[in-house]
């Protein structure tokens, strides 16, 4: 070996070792120093509207748009985005932002978020469902559902959603909006005819809200579980099963125009 | 001792160590960059776009679904939930945490291999650096020298931390130019957030800041360092301790891998902080991850690792003066 080279590698290796020493000084000096006078924001801003590519889906919700229960994953968001691929050849892009469990003042502060309103925005159509966890509220409603307490609770719910779609409009006056409404779970128990009822006022108080926007439109989901429920129920006996979401999927399928 | 350290840098390079080192370090960061590149691209198609916003969107969702399912630990919720508000923190102040670029590709390359990979590396050279003498029975010509046994010993320790240097130096390299023929070797400027806090109620944001990514690299590469050295010494340590190389290459070996297993499980174990292998992910608190035991800090794992080290030290170097060579 040359002694030459060894040298040369010698000083590099001496070099590299003082940034490295610098570099750590740098980390224990930049972790201990104090916040900064004023928040980061980068001034790149995001383009206003995503670029147009063909069919932009954005489904918003609960468990259902999630597609809880659904063994193939899909739920009937899937199920539709497969029956407007069928349809069109052009390129289908969706963005589920369905969160379990959510509810409406959730939905109320999810759409007010800056890049959810973007990407709704940019959307040609919307999926959304919403309302089945404050009526239900865990199994807490099947309790309490005729007192006074169901009327406190929709009255709240209803003001959620109208927040929700004057939202929506206001950031995208375009979009076909596709707002699915309740079935019954429990049609088949003691109390499911009372239980009924009150979803019946709930989807018609709902359907009235929608009617108000232009392109919002209600899709009845009620009647598609009203026989044989246990037949479409994943077992948990809440959340539809791959059949259950079929039937949905089907429905809305049926009123897709772009 | 100049001599002598250029004496024994001549040996190590003999060896050709760094060069499997090197070859190493390159293959897998070949492997990483296609598995890096195959991520984004199933990612893009599954969401139909390269748009940033809209992935770091979805993930946010997605993670929050997985928040809400009932069947996982307590300590992965926290996690989870520290990175939830983490991406949510980048989506609203409008910075893309993974900017595409070789930059990024070596500061996660440098998150990932800093508690295992480049210490296995520093391994290799550091382990038979005493015990090799021992078992060509060069030992015995080196000591009959004229030069006092712990200048001989210095000599090696500064060997040592000037190969590690140089090892650090080619990991560095080798990722910058290879990932960057698939990244694009741009981006040393895009912002990064640090100052992240984990806390009892979750993540505090109150201190964070912005960094350009080459800082927050140099950063990175400082701190990998220190556990390479401190790796390093360790191994040393039990180079000049036990004869057979071998022998000290498992037992070093043992206690990484049982960092990286231990670390995901000692959280209610309290002292097991002050063992060196839970403190090695120092980039972690750059990052702003939660740590491994509530209440560990910067600074609380680098004076661990310190200790450890000079302990190392010390008794590598009183061994090897007091020892009876034959």
């Amino acid at each position: 070996m040359n002694k030459h080279i060894i040298r040369v590698i010698t000083y590099i290796s001496i070099c590299v070792c003082l940034i490295w020493i610098i570099g750590l000084g740098f980390a224990v000096h930049e972790y201990y120093a104090g916040g900064p006078e004023k928040a980061p924001f980068s001034k790149a801003t995001a383009k206003k509207t995503l670029n147009k590519k063909g069919l932009t889906v954005v489904a918003l919700g609960d468990s259902l748009t999630r597609g809880t229960g659904d063994e193939t994953g899909k739920g009937y968001v899937g199920d539709v985005i497969d029956e407007i691929k069928k349809r069109t050849n052009q390129q289908v892009t969706l963005l589920n932002l369905g969160i379990n469990g959510q509810r409406s003042d959730q939905l109320k502060d999810q759409v007010q978020q800056k890049e959810v309103q973007r990407q709704i925005k940019g959307a040609d159509i919307v999926l959304l469902t919403i309302g089945g966890n404050d009526l239900f509220r865990g199994g807490q409603g099947l309790i309490d559902f005729q007192t006074q307490n169901v009327g406190i609770v929709e009255k709240r719910y209803l003001d959620n959603l109208k927040f929700v779609l004057q939202q929506i409009r206001a950031v995208n006056t375009e979009a076909n909006v596709f707002f699915i409404g309740l079935y019954n779970p429990f049609i088949n128990l003691n109390q499911g005819k009372d239980i009924s009822k009150v979803i019946r006022r709930w989807n018609y108080e709902s359907a009235e809200i929608s009617a108000a926007y232009p392109k919002v439109v209600f899709v009845p989901t009620f009647d598609l579980f009203e026989l044989k429920v246990n037949d479409y129920l994943y077992s948990d006996k809440f959340h539809p099963n791959s059949k259950g979401y079929r039937l949905i999927a089907e429905r809305v399928a049926a009123l897709l125009t772009w | 001792m100049n001599k002598l350290v250029q004496n024994e840098m001549m040996k190590l390079m003999a060896k050709k160590r760094l060069l499997v080192i090197a070859a190493i370090i390159g293959v897998l960061v070949i492997l990483f960059t296609y598995a890096q590149y195959k991520q984004v691209q199933t990612q893009q198609e599954k969401l139909g776009t390269s748009d940033w916003r809209t992935i770091l969107q979805q993930q946010i969702i997605d993670t929050t679904n997985r928040l809400t399912s009932s069947r996982i630990s307590e300590e992965w919720k926290k996690q989870l939930q520290t990175t939830l508000q983490q991406e949510q923190y980048y989506l609203d102040h409008n910075i893309n945490p993974s900017e595409p670029g070789a930059p990024t590709f070596i500061r996660i390359f440098l998150e990932n291999s800093i508690d295992l990979f480049l210490p296995l590396m520093v391994m290799v050279i550091a382990s038979d650096l005493v015990s090799s003498e021992h078992s060509l029975g060069s030992i015995k010509l080196l000591l009959t020298r004229p030069v006092k046994r712990w200048r001989v010993l210095l000599s090696k320790y500064i060997t040592l931390c000037l190969a590690i240097s140089l090892i650090v130096a080619i990991a560095g390299i080798l990722s910058y130019g290879i990932s960057g023929i698939v990244f694009g070797y741009r981006g040393w400027g895009t912002p990064i957030l640090t100052g992240f806090s984990v806390t009892d109620t979750g993540l505090n944001t109150s201190s964070v800041r912005s960094l350009p990514l080459w800082q927050f690299i140099l950063m990175d590469f400082g701190l990998v360092w220190l556990v390479a050295i401190v790796v390093g010494t360790l191994s040393f340590m039990l180079s000049v301790l036990i004869r057979s190389t071998a022998a000290g290459m498992g037992i070093m070996l043992a206690s990484l891998i049982s960092g990286a297993i231990l670390s995901n499980m000692v959280s209610s174990w309290k002292s097991a902080k002050y063992l060196f292998m839970v403190n090695l992910r120092l980039t972690d608190y750059l990052k702003g991850a939660a740590p491994p035991i509530e209440g560990m800090t910067l600074s609380f794992s680098i004076t661990v690792l310190l200790v450890w080290w000079a302990i190392a030290l010390m008794v590598a170097f009183l061994s090897f003066t007091q020892k009876d060579i034959y």
